[in-house]
């Protein structure tokens, strides 16, 4: 074989090579997307959201107390992250601007984006659990969080980077304090890009299980206070999943199938959001 | 930019933004401080290099050691990203280089959402829908065919259950494909058009453009979205609780059930009656958290030394 074919083969392999494993990508997220949808839907009716759990083994019951719950512990997670995450972001961007310690926090934060969530969990527990003796939502919603703020921030201080100097300037001219140029001037301009992290970290935590583990727990009943352990949609998939009974996997299914949905249509949001504020370019 | 000092609001707001972003260092610093805190009457009682070398984990007894954990880990995640590396880098390859302007979109993604997937879906399909076909079609398949060479075999043996390190590691390194896939293509579109164009023009075939320029010029930062997702790897739990079994022992076969550190503490936590038993938990914790920090902080700094070396 001359080398000229030789070449063309080898070219010819290794880009049917690289087409496969782009299929093969395709296919795992069709069969994942699948799954779930077709054993999801079979679970889902109008008692999944009005009914509290049956007693296990029975039939019936839904999982009113799990959406609720985690509807309470993601809210006050996000009241809590949100704002930290914004005023930190501000500060990256804004008043340590270049400096040497806007860079350290920055760079500290990516890492803690991808700390294991499970060690956020355990922290928790250490902190807000052992010394109360016994699980609560309030120890469920700091760890999501823990976990929301540096998102938050690092896409704050992006956002906030990118809005033109210029327009600052202008309004310093103008003689306004840097504080009205950082409310009234830099968050208007980056107040989609803001709003869109904002999304992104709530789909992200959203499907958070191993921080809630060990501090809002699971409850099997209703229940509104904060101050005990609360169920939510995640934990009380893992157990249902675990557990030995058909109708508890096809609730876990069910809930499965609402998660999956609520993520995914929020991160799709989030990147229509940003694909039409910022044009095609690279995503952002 | 000192003029902002002259406003008392400035002041005050500079302040808060400054402490809301300080609280970052400050929530990490608590963590490892926690951490070793919880830890402490286990590294007392356990040592650092016994605690690391010990295979017993034995809560009646109360003798517990990490290595059946730490093994569990690193074999899940070698095998995990030995899947994932060429996948993900076949991908980044078409996206950027083969693939029509009509596709790139929606391959880019599909890819995204296969990364937004809680991972806690990826645990149930795994449970409910993966485990069973490894059991009754991959693993005897690869039992009856693999499983039959010398010493490669070894790793083969046991009964198929479908709970096992093989079908974990299968189900991390879809998680993880996103991860290296997107990082990888940010690296390979900084290849400057004008060098591609002069291996096509001297008359390099697209394969020999990606391998012999783009492959060159983008390796710092492939590799560290390799290493990025080690540390993702490393540190996953509900993926991998779901299908590994939870198992003290020294895995002697792929299709053996395992435990990790993350599986232990997702499973035991809650469970632990004795302090010990806790302490031992958090001991586990404390060097996950070390090792993912390690792991991550490297792969951020192959990361800025590519942007660095590129954005100039």
């Amino acid at each position: 074989m001359n080398i000229q074919k030789k070449r063309r083969v080898t070219n010819f392999i290794a880009l049917t090579l690289s087409s496969l494993a782009a299929l093969s990508g395709l296919f795992w997220l069709v069969f994942i997307l699948a799954d779930v949808l077709i054993n999801g839907v079979r679970g889902i009716s109008l008692d999944l959201f009005l009914q509290d759990p049956a007693p296990p083994g029975m039939e019936g019951g839904g999982l009113r107390n799990a959406f609720v719950g985690q509807l309470m512990i993601t809210a006050v997670a996000t009241l809590i992250g949100v704002p930290v995450g914004v005023l930190g972001g501000t500060f990256l961007a804004e008043y340590a601007r270049g400096r040497k310690l806007s860079r350290i926090i920055s760079i500290v934060s990516d890492i803690m984006v991808s700390v294991p969530s499970i060690v956020v969990g355990t922290f928790v527990y250490a902190i807000l659990v052992k010394p109360f003796g016994h699980f609560n939502g309030w120890a469920g919603a700091v760890a999501l969080a823990i976990i929301m703020i540096p998102v938050v921030l690092r896409t704050t201080e992006d956002m906030l980077s990118m809005v033109p100097w210029s327009l600052r300037e202008a309004a310093f001219a103008l003689g306004a304090p840097y504080y009205k140029v950082i409310i009234q001037v830099v968050y208007r301009g980056a107040a989609t890009g803001i709003l869109t992290g904002v999304l992104l970290s709530i789909a992200r935590v959203a499907g958070e299980t191993a921080p809630l583990l060990f501090t809002s727990f699971n409850n099997s009943f209703f229940s509104l206070n904060m101050n005990e352990p609360i169920a939510s949609l995640t934990v009380t998939i893992f157990q249902y999943a675990m557990g030995p009974y058909e109708s508890w996997h096809a609730q876990a299914w069910a809930a499965s199938l609402v998660i999956t949905l609520f993520v995914l249509f929020i991160t799709v949001l989030g990147r229509i959001i940003l694909k039409l504020r910022f044009g095609k370019g690279n995503g952002r | 930019m000192k003029f902002f000092r002259r406003n008392p609001i400035d002041l005050l707001f500079s302040a808060i933004t400054g402490i809301a972003s300080v609280s970052v260092v400050v929530l990490i610093i608590g963590i490892f401080i926690a951490l070793i805190r919880e830890s402490l009457p286990a590294i007392d009682r356990f040592g650092v290099i016994n605690f690391i070398l010990t295979v017993d984990w034995d809560p009646v007894a109360e003798v517990f050691g990490a290595l059946s954990t730490l093994l569990g880990t690193a074999i899940t995640t070698a095998l995990s990203l030995a899947f994932a590396i060429p996948i993900a880098i076949g991908i980044a390859i078409f996206v950027t280089e083969i693939s029509p302007n009509f596709l790139k979109g929606p391959i880019g993604t599909a890819i995204e959402l296969l990364a937004a997937i809680p991972s806690i879906i990826y645990g149930m399909w795994g449970l409910f829908t993966l485990a069973p076909i490894m059991e009754e079609y991959i693993e005897p398949f690869l039992q009856s065919t693999i499983g039959k060479l010398p010493l490669i075999g070894l790793l083969f043996q046991g009964t198929p259950m479908g709970i096992d390190l093989l079908t974990a590691s299968l189900i991390l390194s879809i998680m993880i494909i996103p991860f290296t896939a997107s990082v990888a293509r940010d690296s390979f579109k900084l290849t400057p058009p004008i060098v591609k164009e002069s291996a096509y023009a001297v008359g390099a075939t697209k394969w020999e453009v990606v391998k012999d320029v783009v492959l060159p010029y983008s390796k710092l930062g492939v590799f560290g979205g390799v290493v990025l997702s080690l540390g993702r790897a490393i540190g996953e739990t509900m993926a991998v609780a779901f299908v590994l079994g939870n198992n003290h022992e020294i895995p002697r076969s792929l299709f053996d059930a395992a435990a990790t550190i993350t599986v232990s503490l997702a499973n035991e936590f809650t469970e632990a009656d004795t302090d010990i038993y806790l302490s031992s938990l958090y001991y586990l914790a404390l060097i996950l958290f070390v090792l993912s920090f390690i792991t991550l902080a490297t792969a951020k700094f192959f990361l800025l030394k590519a942007e660095k070396r590129y954005h100039r």
